[in-house]
């Protein structure tokens, strides 16, 4: 296990460095420089030099990505283009604020998808598992920007049961636990839908499979309640690939939510990359990519771990 | 409006009394009882105010949704007009624009820091007798020293507190600057090199980097990138904080030296997603939008939300590229003038929130002829205008615009307006589009750039300055490549009069000769102008003596919540 672990952190580290060259490249590669988009119309070939040159732009790109990277190792990102703040200081409350959406939609994850699915799973061809799998269909195929939408307008407009934007009351004189659960409640949805669809049909089909099992057949014709054998041996067994997918899904619940938060003003690292990829904040859009990406790589690993756990083979592998 | 409406005691005592038939008594109790229910029903979807106050009245806060993040709020390095109208309710300059008045041509220019000024004979020295005891937010006094202080920033390369960056936005401002003289604390003489008539004019703008004043006390401790994150200026309305991608609060000024506003606090929101501002106007969660998208307007004012539009020194247009060999026969540029419906485009497209432009000139400013005679759509007449040219089978052509950016309202739905009427007399054009800061590079580096040729390109902005014509049209603006000039330095047809219009001093005479100006380019037509933006916005019915006055920024002291 030990061996295990050392492995598969000692990968992080060239996965993170290549994501940096690639953004970086990226962001080098598309038209458009950001000394250009902060003077706008009024801008002159001698104005456009001297902002590109205050801001260090006019060094060749791969002195920039160097002195970046020195920075990154010592933990400074370096300071926002369009804004002129530390980085650091710009990324991590969005991202905190990405973190709580996230979970938030992976509560609805999990209790949506593992409800659905193992009454699915457990109840193949009853009418709960056909209206179900036939929605569930649907949802994962429904763009997120366009669902966010129509609960904005159906939930917080025609109903007024949650407000349509933000991530507090911007009236209300401090910050309180109930008045953000109150404002996740529609973006978490959002954001959840397509993940709780895919995971609801990933479960009923690794149900199936284990209810098929003949030990399954065997704890039966041992009398065993049906409560038991789902609960306590079937869900053991069909764990395995619920948490790989569910692993999976926390991060593109963190991709997903970039629409989400662009289409309800939530103040999360992917509006933060949205409004900097517009603004060629190359330090900021460098410092969100990496930071999302150690988390992606993080939560692959601890779900690895985890599986490894519940499943000897894999360890062994 | 609401006042000496009967209550329904007043009619039932009228009735008992034998003032009122029984018929007229149930009539208008049930007209009461209708009225009643309406307000109510509004009431519950937040739409009415709550108390029926008889005028303006103090507190509360205003939040406001913006199409974009805002830039940076130091003002004299920070352009775009977004920002600006946060930053102008913090800063304030020597002279002003009077933002109280809606219904007049241009801004009328008005004393602020400065209570007087007057102009030397030979119109280099401009003196300005400050206003006393005038204080910035962190309590240091407003003098002669601030404003050499804040001058210097921005133009005395040699000066300690010098910013490159803070040079490079207010170019156009300062461009003659010889040097600020401070005889005694109250007095501040700005002395030019060469005379420029629309100094003053110049003065008052905000778009890109402003001539407003900041705390040298604030300047030596936050430096000149910390300044940003502590604005300090002397203006009606201070910083509170900004949360990046979230919120700018500013709050009411106590110790302002001019008139109080009513609003204890503004928050601005920047709110990217059109759909969501105006959603978030409608569930009660901001009180104003900016850039309603033209197709919610209707629905939104069917709502009870009031728009707010008006001329506004803005102009949405395509230049030519005149060393493409298509543009160089003027008859071509006067065809394609000519076969753009502009006001098809303004009514069915734009839904009403812009007008046909005419002329190149940006409305609002002392030059504008409203009555101004552009070429009329005639598309018969622009298909001979072709022929003549020896254009009668038309050409192919590139012309590009953005997808999306400031000012830039719909560009592509637009763009496809131009190439359907264009392709009526022949042109087959072809539409390039970038995202906002893709385009801006593209723009900058011309239409003859060997990376991206193109016949034509568009830009939308302006000024109450008539010198922006200049900045548009004069060659000498333009650098190898590139600059603001429209025409990448290749149309020289106004330069003589736009250098003489320059130097002049009375602005009536002035006025005159821009006119001349945008007459002779309507005639070269190195461009075609399209729209003029209204500016609309969107309040919510709670908000009160907001003046939507022909600029594109506004005067936050005169609103109130009701």
């Amino acid at each position: 296990m030990i061996k295990f672990l050392v492995y598969r952190v000692a990968t992080i580290v060239p996965v993170l460095f290549g994501v940096s060259i690639v953004v970086f490249l990226m962001m080098k590669l598309i038209p458009g420089d950001p000394a250009e988009a902060l003077l706008g119309p009024a801008a002159t070939t001698e104005k456009i030099e001297m902002v590109r040159k205050s801001l260090g732009l006019d060094q060749p790109f791969y002195v920039q990505y160097f002195r970046w990277l020195w920075k990154v190792l010592q933990g400074d990102f370096g300071s926002s283009i369009a804004v002129n703040v530390p980085v650091a200081q710009l990324v991590w409350p969005k991202f905190w604020n990405t973190v709580l959406l996230t979970a938030g939609s992976l509560v609805i994850c999990i209790v949506v998808g593992l409800g659905v699915g193992i009454v699915s799973g457990t109840r193949q061809y009853s009418w709960f598992d056909r209206i179900s799998m036939s929605l569930t269909l649907i949802v994962a195929n429904t763009p997120a920007f366009w669902l966010g939408l129509i609960l904005m307008v159906v939930m917080a407009l025609y109903l007024g049961w949650f407000p349509a934007t933000g991530m507090y009351s911007m009236r209300a004189s401090s910050k309180t636990w109930g008045d953000l659960i109150h404002h996740m409640v529609l973006p978490a949805i959002t954001t959840a839908s397509v993940s709780a669809a895919i995971i609801a049909r990933l479960v009923r089909s690794s149900f199936l499979d284990v209810i098929r099992k003949h030990y399954i057949t065997a704890l039966r014709a041992k009398g065993l309640s049906e409560r038991d054998i789902i609960l306590r041996h079937g869900m053991k067994n069909a764990m395995p690939p619920i948490i790989n997918i569910v692993g999976l899904q926390v991060g593109y619940l963190m991709g997903g939510a970039l629409f989400t938060e662009v289409v309800f003003s939530w103040p999360g690292i992917g509006l933060q990359i949205y409004s900097s990829i517009v603004a060629r904040d190359l330090p900021v859009v460098q410092a969100a990519v990496l930071v999302t990406t150690f988390v992606f790589v993080l939560v692959n690993l601890g779900t690895d771990i985890v599986v490894a756990a519940l499943d000897p083979r894999i360890r062994r592998a | 409006m609401e006042e000496d409406r009967p209550t329904f005691e007043t009619l039932e005592a009228a009735f008992i009394e034998g003032r009122l038939s029984r018929r007229d008594f149930l009539r208008r109790s049930a007209r009461i009882g209708a009225t009643a229910a309406a307000m109510s029903l509004l009431g519950s979807l937040g739409l009415t105010t709550k108390a029926r106050a008889q005028g303006p009245k103090k507190g509360g806060t205003l939040v406001i949704a913006k199409e974009s993040e805002l830039d940076i709020l130091d003002p004299h390095s920070a352009g775009g007009w977004v920002t600006w109208r946060v930053s102008k309710q913090m800063h304030e300059g020597l002279i002003d624009e009077d933002l109280t008045q809606a219904d007049v041509p241009y801004p009328k220019l008005i004393p602020k820091l400065a209570t007087s000024w007057d102009i030397s004979k030979d119109s280099l020295t401009y003196t300005f007798k400050l206003r006393k005891g005038v204080k910035f937010h962190d309590g240091t006094p407003f003098d002669a020293a601030a404003v050499k202080y804040n001058i210097d920033r921005c133009a005395a390369k040699d000066a300690p507190q010098f910013y490159p960056r803070a040079n490079a936005y207010t170019t156009w401002i300062w461009q003659f600057l010889k040097e600020v003289k401070t005889p005694d604390e109250g007095t501040v003489q700005i002395v030019l090199r060469e005379p420029y008539g629309d100094f003053l004019r110049q003065l008052v703008q905000g778009g890109g980097g402003a001539a407003v004043f900041i705390s040298p006390t604030a300047l030596k401790k936050y430096g000149n990138e910390g300044i940003a994150e502590h604005p300090t200026g002397t203006g009606p309305f201070r910083f509170v904080e900004r949360v990046r991608g979230e919120k700018v609060v500013t709050e009411r000024n106590p110790n302002y030296w001019g008139t109080q506003p009513y609003l204890d606090r503004i928050i601005d929101r920047p709110m990217p997603e059109p759909a969501a501002r105006m959603t978030a106007l409608q569930a009660g969660e901001v009180d104003m939008i900016y850039v309603p998208h033209p197709d919610g307007i209707a629905d939104l004012k069917a709502k009870g939300f009031k728009l707010e539009q008006g001329p506004a020194p803005h102009v949405w247009y395509f230049a030519f590229n005149l060393r493409d060999k298509n543009y160089q026969d003027i008859r071509v540029r006067r065809a394609i003038n000519m076969a753009i419906d502009r006001e098809g485009m303004a009514k069915q497209l734009l839904k009403g929130t812009a007008v046909a432009a005419r002329g190149l000139q940006a409305p609002c400013c002392p030059s504008y002829d409203p009555n101004f005679k552009d070429y009329p759509y005639d598309p018969a007449q622009a298909k001979k205008l072709m022929a003549e040219a020896g254009f009668a089978n038309g050409f192919d052509t590139v012309w590009q615009t953005s997808v999306d950016g400031s000012g830039q309202l719909i560009p592509v739905p637009m763009a496809e307006w131009i190439q359907r009427d264009l392709a009526k007399i022949g042109i087959r054009m072809k539409l390039r589009t970038y995202e906002w800061i893709t385009y801006i590079g593209y723009w900058i580096k011309g239409m003859d750039d060997a990376s991206n040729k193109v016949g034509s390109q568009q830009m939308s902005w302006g000024m109450t300055s008539d010198y922006w014509i200049d900045i548009v049209t004069n060659s000498s603006h333009i650098a190898p490549a590139g600059g603001a000039g429209q025409n990448g330095g290749y149309y020289t047809g106004a330069d003589a009069m736009l250098n003489q219009a320059r130097g002049e001093m009375d602005e009536g005479k002035r006025a005159a000769l821009y006119r001349k100006i945008n007459q002779k380019i309507k005639e070269d037509a190195p461009a075609v102008p399209i729209i003029n933006d209204l500016a609309p916005l969107m309040l919510s019915p709670k908000v009160k003596g907001f003046v939507h006055a022909p600029e594109e920024w506004y005067d936050m002291t005169t609103v109130w919540l009701g």
